[in-house]
């Protein structure tokens, strides 16, 4: 192992993706992933709970009609909806003219009837203001079904444990997607386009046919390897911390950004070399990328399913529910990121031998 | 050349292609295939039999009652302690939750509040779980909703009923009032019948994705009525899983064809196929046959699989094809192989983040009907679809591959396919190898056209990127963003023009230019913009027809100017001042814009 030779090869591989600027659109990438699962996240509660986020941005009038005084009393109480009782036909005509944003028709069931209430509800086919009016109404809708229920409580057979809740808090929606999705996303994305990346570095060298060249230098292949998984190591620790700044100065408080690195750079040590591994099997960008990626993938969605997954150290560390039993972890996943490492070094000593520079099928095929 | 030889042309390209694949790739991709995706198979079931474990552990809750303790516990995302009042009172800083005697406690924190509504929502569903078991099911469920639907024509820019909150009395409508039927008191189906549509939607609750939209409780309603919490229309979530399962085997396969198109230009190995007497459109057909042979066939199998609608296919057509005319000029323009994992992972991720956006609304409103994929999530929702919905959602998509697809054949050429300048560079040659240079103006014009699907995307994508930040700083910035989009798409043509025959802009010329990619770029947008709104409005054709043409003089000067400024910018500092150009236009198209909506606003 010769340490300048390896650094030569890691600063030409950094200085190549300089070159090409490509590491932007990595970077973009990244962001707009960010952004973009933000805006869904946002986007979505907005559109199917617009109390969500805070005072109501839109007042709709909704006609009432029958015996809707109780509804009428529940929906004056939520801002944003304004309830004015009239005839039904009335009510159909203003609704078609755009003057009313729903009309609901109640019955004059008694509240403590033995069969059930069935209200009406019209609103505005393709209309995005009646999706909004849905989700306001269904709140007040709620509250009646709650009432109504009160009512009738001495019919219900079965309860669940009581448990009382204090008046809901308003915040607290968001929390499990920004620590629960967004962080290990951030976290572990640069780990995996290190991955990929490694793959072309190293298959492009058989593929153009420039290793001949390479190794005709004093720099040997093992040192090549090195040099390369090295190059793309670094960025990740780079990228990963940049998004946790980005995250803080963003007032999202993350407990220990300093370990949690450790974990996502062990981490994608372990995907590096993976990449390395599946590269120098295949020689070729393909294959070795699909099996890389499906493989990524598999990998995934396997140590999700277990419990006390190093993914989820990684959530619980994020909020500060983690105890010091991550370092075990840590150790763990440094020994299998050096057990692939000697598997790396195991299968480059095969590409050095004679006639090795071959595509292993081609090789196969003489025999 | 006859459509005879041009299809046997493809043919012996497509073949010779296939043996070129199972020779270069590793010959042992089809069985690695197949050992890819049974594993993936058995981990996917295993993680849905073991449910993801990311958040586990998140929160810290506290009970005096061990049969609360292993209510909370259920749910995975939090550890439970039990003890007595003393004890969580000396650790009620370490808890997010304490529950004493029934009585539910948040720490004041993030945390404490996020665990108290996710606590709160387990509840909700319990308790919802033991009502549809109850014997009186009126008692437990005794409201139900009939939720019906008028239409409405739109009628635009007409007289938009502004809500005057404080006006008390009702509206009274300006027509005559409509004779309604009294609508009926109890629905019309027997209890049981109500019992099991309750028990039919309720599987919805507890997919693992929906942990996250932890406010999203709407569940589907599968009958015709529907308790209140069942009124907001659901988030198609399983359908949208099923589509992504069609579109994440078109990734793979288009890689595929990328690398095929990039193995060309190594060690110049296409120069022998440049070299036969057959034409670049043939070659690059013959090229991609077999991958869309290859994908069509895989959502073939899919759809026998899952069950879906064959029809689906049909809206797959579009993906499969846009996808690989992308694979294809990424291929031709990516100088290194990082190059091209970055722009086909950056593409993928953009195209999918379009095509998905619009669908995640399917349920709510008809303009989700843009991306193709909507139109599967229908079709697994089991609703029929028009042809009418058909050519609205797939027609942008053919066009924007077809585009992409004739700029990859005019430039599969050896000057173009062999040369490695500047990213920039090359994607203004590429632009520039489908201009006509005796038909400079016609080009100008169709390439501002063919432009508009791309600005509409990329436009639609940065309104959800920017969703996130205050109004007062995204409603400025997307204006700028949106100017600096329209203004690069228009000064591209004029760019590539300026690089093949600089001398080509003398003033007249420049202003010749300007008009033709103006009355282009406006064609094309209102063209657009009136498929869009015809399919909304269905009747109102005519209306919008006229209401467009009324305000067409100003968009188009703003149209023109911005290119002529590009122009001219262009023949007084050389190609290096484009960037220049474009900024100055953006510059003038935002402050438009902003006054514009400031003298709406005002």
């Amino acid at each position: 192992m010769n340490a300048r030779h390896i650094r030569v090869i890691a600063l030409q591989e950094l200085r190549g993706l300089g070159r090409e600027k490509t590491i932007v659109s990595a970077i973009l990438l990244q962001l707009f992933i960010a952004l973009f699962s933000s805006f869904l996240m946002v986007g979505l509660v907005a559109m199917y709970d617009p109390g969500a986020l805070g005072p109501a941005s839109a007042d709709f009038r909704v006609g009432i009609s029958g015996s809707g005084d109780q509804v009428e009393e529940l929906m004056d109480a939520r801002p944003g909806l304004h309830a004015r009782s009239l005839p039904l036909g009335d009510a159909m005509a203003a609704l078609r003219e755009g003057r009313l944003s729903a009309v609901v028709y109640v019955p004059k069931t008694p509240p403590d009837a033995d069969e059930p209430i069935l209200v009406t509800v019209w609103l505005v086919r393709n209309d995005i203001r009646s999706s909004l009016v849905a989700a306001s109404l269904k709140e007040v809708l709620g509250s009646f079904e709650q009432e109504l229920r009160e009512v009738r409580a001495d019919r219900l057979k079965q309860r669940a444990v009581p448990l009382a809740f204090p008046e809901e808090a308003s915040g607290g929606g968001y929390y499990e997607f920004l620590y629960g999705l967004l962080v290990p996303l951030l976290l572990f994305l640069p780990a995996i386009i290190s991955g990929a990346l490694v793959i072309d570095s190293i298959t492009e060298e058989f593929q153009q046919k420039t290793l001949e060249v390479l190794l005709s230098t004093p720099v040997s292949f093992p040192d090549i390897l090195r040099g390369k998984v090295l190059a793309a190591w670094v960025l990740v620790p780079i990228q990963a911390g940049s998004w946790m700044l980005l995250l803080a100065a963003n007032g999202i408080d993350i407990a220990s950004p300093a370990e949690m690195l450790l974990h996502a750079s062990l981490i994608a040590l372990v995907l590096i070399l993976l990449g390395s591994l599946v590269a120098l099997h295949y020689r070729e960008r393909s294959t070795s990328q699909f099996v890389f990626s499906i493989g990524v993938v598999a990998l995934m969605l396997a140590v999700l399913a277990v419990p006390e997954n190093p993914v989820n150290l990684v959530v619980r560390m994020a909020v500060g529910a983690a105890g010091p039993a991550h370092w075990l972890m840590l150790g763990a996943e440094a020994a299998i990121a050096a057990s692939i490492a000697v598997l790396v070094a195991l299968l480059a000593r095969r590409v050095i031998g004679p006639g090795a520079l071959r595509n292993p099928d081609a090789r196969s095929q003489e025999m | 050349m006859g459509i005879h030889s041009f299809c046997s042309s493809v043919g012996t390209i497509a073949r010779w292609e296939v043996r070129r694949t199972l020779a270069t790739t590793s010959r042992s991709l089809i069985p690695v295939t197949i050992v890819m995706v049974v594993l993936l198979l058995l981990v996917t079931g295993f993680a849905a039999e073991q449910g993801f474990h990311l958040t586990d552990g998140i929160y810290l809750a506290g009970t005096d009652d061990p049969q609360i303790a292993s209510l909370v516990a259920g749910d995975p995302r939090f550890e439970v302690i039990t003890g007595d009042r003393g004890e969580l009172r000396q650790y009620a800083s370490h808890l997010d939750l304490v529950i004493l005697d029934g009585a539910v406690e948040a720490a004041p924190t993030e945390r404490g509040d996020a665990a108290l509504r996710t606590l709160s929502r387990d509840y909700e569903q319990l308790q919802s779980m033991i009502y549809r078991q109850e014997e009186d099911l009126f008692a437990a469920y005794p409201l139900w909703i009939d939720l019906r639907y008028v239409t409405v024509p739109v009628s635009l820019g007409t007289t938009e009923p502004a809500v005057t909150p404080e006006a008390g009395e009702a509206p009274t409508p300006a027509g005559p009032a409509e004779t309604v039927d009294t609508p009926p008191a109890t629905p019309a189906v027997t209890r049981e019948e109500l019992r099991e549509d309750l028990a039919r939607s309720g599987t919805g609750a507890t997919q693992p994705l929906q942990r996250y939209t932890s406010l999203l409780t709407g569940e589907p309603a599968t009958g015709e009525f529907q308790i209140p919490d069942q009124i907001a229309p659901p988030l198609p979530f399983d359908s949208l899983i099923l589509v992504f399962v069609f579109i994440f085997p078109l990734y793979f396969v288009s890689q595929f064809f990328m690398m095929s198109v990039m193995d060309e230009r190594l060690g110049r190995k296409g120069e022998i196929l440049l070299a036969t007497p057959l034409s670049p459109a043939a070659i690059v057909a013959g090229k991609a046959l077999p991958y869309t042979g290859v994908m069509l066939a895989i959502a073939l199998i899919l759809i026998l699989m899952t069950g879906v609608p064959p029809v689906a296919i049909a809206a797959l057509l579009p993906v499969v094809l846009f996808f690989l005319a992308a694979a294809l000029l990424i291929g031709m323009v990516s100088r290194s192989f990082r190059e091209l994992s970055f722009l086909s992972i950056l593409f993928s991720t953009m195209a999918t983040a379009y095509l998905f956006l619009p669908s995640v609304f399917a349920n709510i409103h008809v303009i989700s009907l843009i991306s193709p994929l909507t139109l599967i999530v229908l079709l697994i929702q089991g609703e029929a679809i028009t042809l009418g919905q058909y050519l609205f959602s797939t027609v942008p998509v053919f066009l924007a591959g077809g585009i992409l697809w004739a700029i990859g054949t005019a430039n599969f050429t050896e000057e173009r396919l062999f040369a490695y300048g500047p990213f920039m560079q090359r994607v203004t040659d590429f632009i520039g190898g489908v201009i006509s240079i005796r038909h400079p103006y016609a080009s100008l014009a169709l390439l501002g056209a063919f432009s508009i699907p791309f600005v509409f995307m990329i436009q639609l994508l940065t309104l959800a990127l920017f969703f996130n930040l205050p109004l007062r700083l995204s409603l400025p910035l997307l204006i700028i963003i949106a100017a600096f989009i329209e203004e690069s798409a228009k000064s591209a043509g004029i760019i590539a023009l300026y690089r093949i025959k600089p001398a080509f802009f003398t003033l007249p010329a420049i202003l010749l230019s300007a008009a033709a990619v103006g009355v282009g770029f406006l064609a094309g947008e209102k063209l657009l913009l009136f498929a869009t709104l015809a399919q909304i409005t269905q009747t109102v054709f005519a209306q919008v027809l006229f209401l467009s043409i009324q305000s067409l003089w100003m968009p188009f000067l703003l149209h023109a100017t911005g290119v002529a400024i590009v122009a001219a910018v262009l023949r007084l500092g050389g190609p290096r001042a484009s960037g220049a150009g474009i900024l100055a236009a953006t510059a003038v198209h935002s402050v438009y814009n902003l006054v514009l909506i400031a003298g709406v606003a005002g």
